[in-house]
């Protein structure tokens, strides 16, 4: 069995998008959502919040969402944490990229605010499935 | 744990903060825009463009503008190509790029118009349904008993429940009625297709249409749609009531109008006709897959392999959009896109160009020319069924916010009045009969005035609804003005018309409207004229117009056929 999903990061700099996610994931879902404005600020809250996901917009000012993952996946307790990109452009063979480069799945934007958190949970129990 | 309409409002505030930001998000898109040289392309300037477009594709559905993130995305996809050429916009692309840019304006105005269905349905927190994402309708669907009109509704109180059956069966809903959840029990056991409406409490059980609702759920793979009435408001209820597949919750007194509101949002799903799309390809293999797949999708398809035949299909198929290969024998894709443009008809259709041209400066060629999309063969079959729904939703939407009004989603004044000149001209041809009606609600001022204009809307949509549900398929029905209603009846001659109106007025004038706790009725009175008496169109609409005038000084509440004209003297001699 595997643990409950409790804590997620989500890195997002859009404040409109970041209200939405933390209703439907925190009211809706039920989680305890941590959100970062910026890849550096992920950097600096994520140690001390100890997420068990990761979520991460992937078009941000200054640092990206891939590049903000690089720098968390080399910080030895982040190694393995799931982690799922948000992106608007979906296409098939993007997705393998995003794969490659660590994350367990995409969300495609813009999100359906009634149904991310099952999304998101889906997601958690197949990789701990 | 969340109270369903609790999260609903903060959702409705959070996306009216977002909508108030549009303006100002749009007026900065297009000063970047406007600042940017024509005559090389500053990188750095575009990126700051293109980024700003990219989180309006991001972000609007979310916010209940999804149309807006399918313009947003089409001109995030132009931005791309042009960046990635790495030249400044030529002169059609820029033209291009100002339709996409006004095309963002007009969604961003009007929002998008149907979002009952995101409101009307509250999942239970505890059996999230992962939907496919990009469907709108998924969620839709998953509670939608595929049209039925069906409507059990279980209540111990007779009054109530007479009352209920009574408004309802108004509505066209078939009704019926249990009062004991022993009853009810039984009557489920087939499974049956319904919406229930499930009052809370029983005698000696106070949770007790909650918990029969929850037994019943259990044995099914998808849920009954339901909808709970209760005279309790507490967070615990309205949970538990969520819980138990509750989808609405209704408070007593019932307000019979936001219940056949999430009624017709659950039982009619939007009768939209199949897309139909024109595919134009010299290979014949290819169209012959292209077609399945679209077909697959619900999609009404033609093919022409020879592009020179285009024309009769284009002008008798008349598609929703058009597939087109870019290099073909005789004719290529991107001097026939120039050519069906040239026709007044087609102006505004949405052509997709397809081929194996990775070649960007050719694809910006082709979108010059009046290409809305560009599609790189091999094209996989799940991305062409998106982008041709996407595009036809688009363009339909957008014509439809020409034609139709707001409120009640009817035709238009002017769209109403060109209808009625093509079915005139058609009955001529055909010699056919065929009337016309001009509704006015009774006293609709006085509405408005005691009840406050949100009631006086509810009237009128209340009204537009039951014409809706009431006539034909085949008929039309328009919002002249602002109570006033337009309907062609086509087929149909001024006695039988006179009938048919005459039964609406009378269930017209039954319902009930409920407003700051008090209760009213409403009446209309109708003129009807027929084509075989007045020929042509205006004299039809003039006449129905007299007849209507005739009613309202007459008492108002009926209905009118209008008087044949007076033989004029001139056919004597």
């Amino acid at each position: 069995m595997a643990d409950k999903l409790i804590r997620i990061l989500y890195v997002e700099d859009e404040p409109d998008i970041q209200t939405v996610a933390r209703l439907a994931l925190e009211t809706l879902g039920g989680f305890t959502v941590e959100i970062c404005s910026s890849g550096s600020e992920a950097l600096d809250r994520a140690p001390a919040f100890d997420p068990q996901l990761i979520l991460l917009d992937v078009m941000m000012p200054g640092m990206d969402g891939p590049t903000t993952l690089g720098k968390l996946r080399e910080l030895p307790q982040f190694a393995l944490t799931p982690a799922i990109f948000m992106t608007a452009k979906v296409q098939p063979g993007e997705v393998a990229g995003y794969k490659e480069i660590g994350a367990v799945d995409v969300i495609p934007k813009p999100f359906d605010p009634m149904t991310l958190s099952g999304q998101v949970q889906a997601i958690w129990e197949r990789c701990h499935g | 744990m969340v109270d369903p309409a609790d999260l609903q409002a903060k959702l409705e505030a959070i996306s009216a903060g977002y909508a108030a930001k549009l303006p100002e998000k749009l007026a900065q898109i297009e000063q970047a825009w406007e600042q940017l040289p024509t005559d090389y392309l500053n990188e750095e300037e575009f990126q700051n463009l293109y980024r700003m477009v990219h989180s309006l594709t991001g972000s609007g559905k979310t916010f209940g503008f999804a149309l807006l993130s399918d313009v947003a995305r089409d001109l995030e996809g132009y931005l791309k190509q042009i960046a990635q050429a790495k030249a400044a916009p030529d002169e059609k692309q820029r033209i291009h790029i100002q339709v996409l840019l006004s095309e963002l304006h007009q969604v961003t105005l009007r929002g998008d118009t149907d979002q009952h269905g995101r409101i009307a349905v509250v999942q239970p927190a505890n059996n999230a349904v992962s939907l496919v994402p990009g469907d709108e309708s998924t969620a839709f669907r998953y509670l939608c008993p595929a049209g039925s009109n069906r409507i059990f509704v279980v209540e111990d109180e007779p009054a109530l429940a007479e009352l209920l059956e009574a408004q309802l069966s108004y509505y066209g809903y078939e009704v019926s009625v249990f009062g004991t959840l022993a009853d009810f029990r039984l009557a489920m056991k087939s499974k049956p297709d319904v919406v229930v409406l499930m009052d809370v409490t029983f005698p000696k059980s106070p949770h007790g249409g909650i918990e029969a609702m929850k037994e019943i759920q259990r044995g099914r793979a998808n849920p009954v749609p339901v909808i709970f009435l209760t005279a309790q408001g507490e967070l615990v209820t309205r949970l538990e009531a969520a819980r138990a597949g509750g989808i609405a919750y209704l408070s007593k007194p019932v307000s019979i109008d936001s219940l056949v509101d999430k009624l017709d949002a659950l039982t009619s799903p939007l009768p939209s006709a199949p897309y139909r799309i024109l595919i134009v390809d010299d290979s014949e293999a290819l169209t012959t897959y292209y077609a399945a797949v679209l077909e697959h999708a619900g999609m009404t398809v033609k093919t022409v392999n020879n592009p020179l035949e285009v024309m009769a299909p284009l002008l008798e198929f008349t598609p929703d959009l058009i597939l087109l290969d870019i290099y073909m024998p005789g004719c290529n894709g991107m001097e026939l896109a120039q050519i069906i443009r040239q026709l007044d008809v087609f102006v505004g259709i949405p052509i997709v160009f397809l081929s194996a041209e990775g070649n960007l400066d050719k694809q910006l060629f082709a979108m010059g020319l009046g290409a809305d999309d560009f599609l790189t063969k091999p094209i996989e079959p799940q991305h062409l069924v998106s982008s041709v729904s996407s595009r036809v939703r688009r363009s339909l939407k957008l014509r439809s916010f020409m034609v139709r009004d707001s409120l009640t989603g009817m035709l238009n004044h002017t769209a109403i009045k060109d209808q009625l000149d093509r079915e005139v001209a058609q009955t001529k041809r055909r010699v056919m009969p065929l009337s016309f009606a001009m509704v006015d609600i009774d006293y609709f001022k006085r509405v408005n005035d005691t009840y406050g204009h949100p009631a006086g809307d509810r009237v009128i949509k209340s009204l537009a609804r039951l014409l809706k549900q009431r006539l034909r398929e085949t008929d039309m029905v328009g919002r002249y003005g602002g109570e006033e209603f337009a309907v062609i009846l086509s087929n149909t001659d001024g006695a039988t018309a006179v009938k048919v109106l005459d039964a609406i007025r009378e269930d017209f004038s039954r319902l009930r409207y409920l407003a700051e706790g008090k209760e009213f009725s409403a009446t209309f009175s109708c003129g009807v004229a027929d084509v075989s008496h007045f020929g042509e169109s205006t004299k039809l609409c003039d006449a129905a117009d007299k007849a209507l005038y005739k009613v309202k000084h007459a008492g108002r509440n009926q209905v009118l056929l209008a008087d044949a004209p007076a033989v004029s003297g001139a056919d004597f001699s």
